[in-house]
């Protein structure tokens, strides 16, 4: 990780991670992901409720985005501030992103990320071909 | 070959808590034993702490990163920062007993820097039982590590 990626992460308050996993994240992911999540949004005084859902949401991408990167690597910030919780997933490929929220979907409960998150934005990553995937949470 | 997990965060001292807990989901999902991953997290959480004491002038929001590789039973675990490196520091305003933990849990450590010149601690630790605690401030595959004095 370069020291100005490093950098530019962490330039936000509140808590600002980011979390990089590879050489076959897919086990490492969830475990990871949701323990830094938790200790962020518990510092934040979320409400367990919301916390739970921020927590599922977690889940739903670390499932299914091992399948989707376009280097092997996931690269999740995180960054919870003034009770929104934003969740970029990065370096996925060009149709990463779209297919992880369509793998989100549920029989009879429907889309898992869309049910938790205010928003969901799929966004072209700089320069590269990459796509990445945006979630916006709240805490109420 | 790129570490398992990098997780970079302001060097502030609520942000060890964050790196306890990424070790405790480290733990679970590489079945470490209870026993050996509090060792982990309390030599980690030293190494933090002396990134949060000692790497940046008082005011300034520099960073920390953790770094872990898991490789044939053992983990190697890094924590980097871009500060002022690892000095002598006579007004210490801790014990002064952080990287003496670090040895006393860690099969070696390494005080230095990597190849891209950031201060580095670098631990590791035997998964399979209790390994021989070698300290040493020098690298032997690269090079890179100069010997240091304690922060």
């Amino acid at each position: 990780m370069s020291s100005n990626a490093v950098e530019q992460s962490a330039q936000a308050t509140g808590t600002t991670a980011r979390l990089r996993l590879a050489n076959g994240p897919g086990p490492l992911a969830r475990p990871v992901l949701c323990r830094v999540v938790s200790m962020a949004l518990t510092r934040a005084d979320w409400p367990i409720d919301r916390l739970d859902d921020a927590l599922l949401a977690c889940d739903a991408l670390c499932a299914h985005a091992p399948g989707y990167t376009s280097d092997g690597t996931l690269t999740f910030d995180v960054n919870a501030c003034d009770g929104t919780l934003e969740l970029r997933l990065r370096d996925l490929r060009t149709d990463g992103a779209a297919a992880l929220v369509r793998d989100a979907r549920l029989p009879g409960v429907g889309n898992v990320l869309e049910h938790v998150a205010e928003r969901v934005l799929i966004e072209p990553d700089g320069q590269s071909s990459s796509s990445q995937l945006v979630l916006v949470i709240r805490s109420g | 070959m790129r570490p398992d997990i990098e997780l970079a965060l302001a060097a502030r001292a609520e942000n060890i808590a964050i790196v306890r807990h990424a070790l405790g989901g480290l733990g679970d999902a590489l079945a470490i034993p209870p026993h050996k991953l509090d060792d982990i997290r309390i030599a980690v959480s030293e190494a933090c702490a002396n990134v949060v004491l000692h790497a940046y002038p008082p005011g300034s929001d520099g960073q920390m990163v953790l770094a872990v590789t898991a490789d044939a039973g053992r983990l190697i675990v890094s924590v980097r920062d871009w500060g002022q490196g690892i000095r002598p520091r006579p007004d210490s305003p801790g014990l002064g007993l952080g990287l003496s933990m670090i040895a006393a849990l860690a099969e070696e450590v390494q005080l230095g820097h990597d190849s891209e010149q950031h201060t580095e601690v670098r631990m590791t630790f035997s998964l399979n039982g209790s390994g021989e605690h070698v300290a040493t401030g020098q690298r032997a595959s690269t090079g890179e590590h100069a010997a240091t004095s304690e922060r």
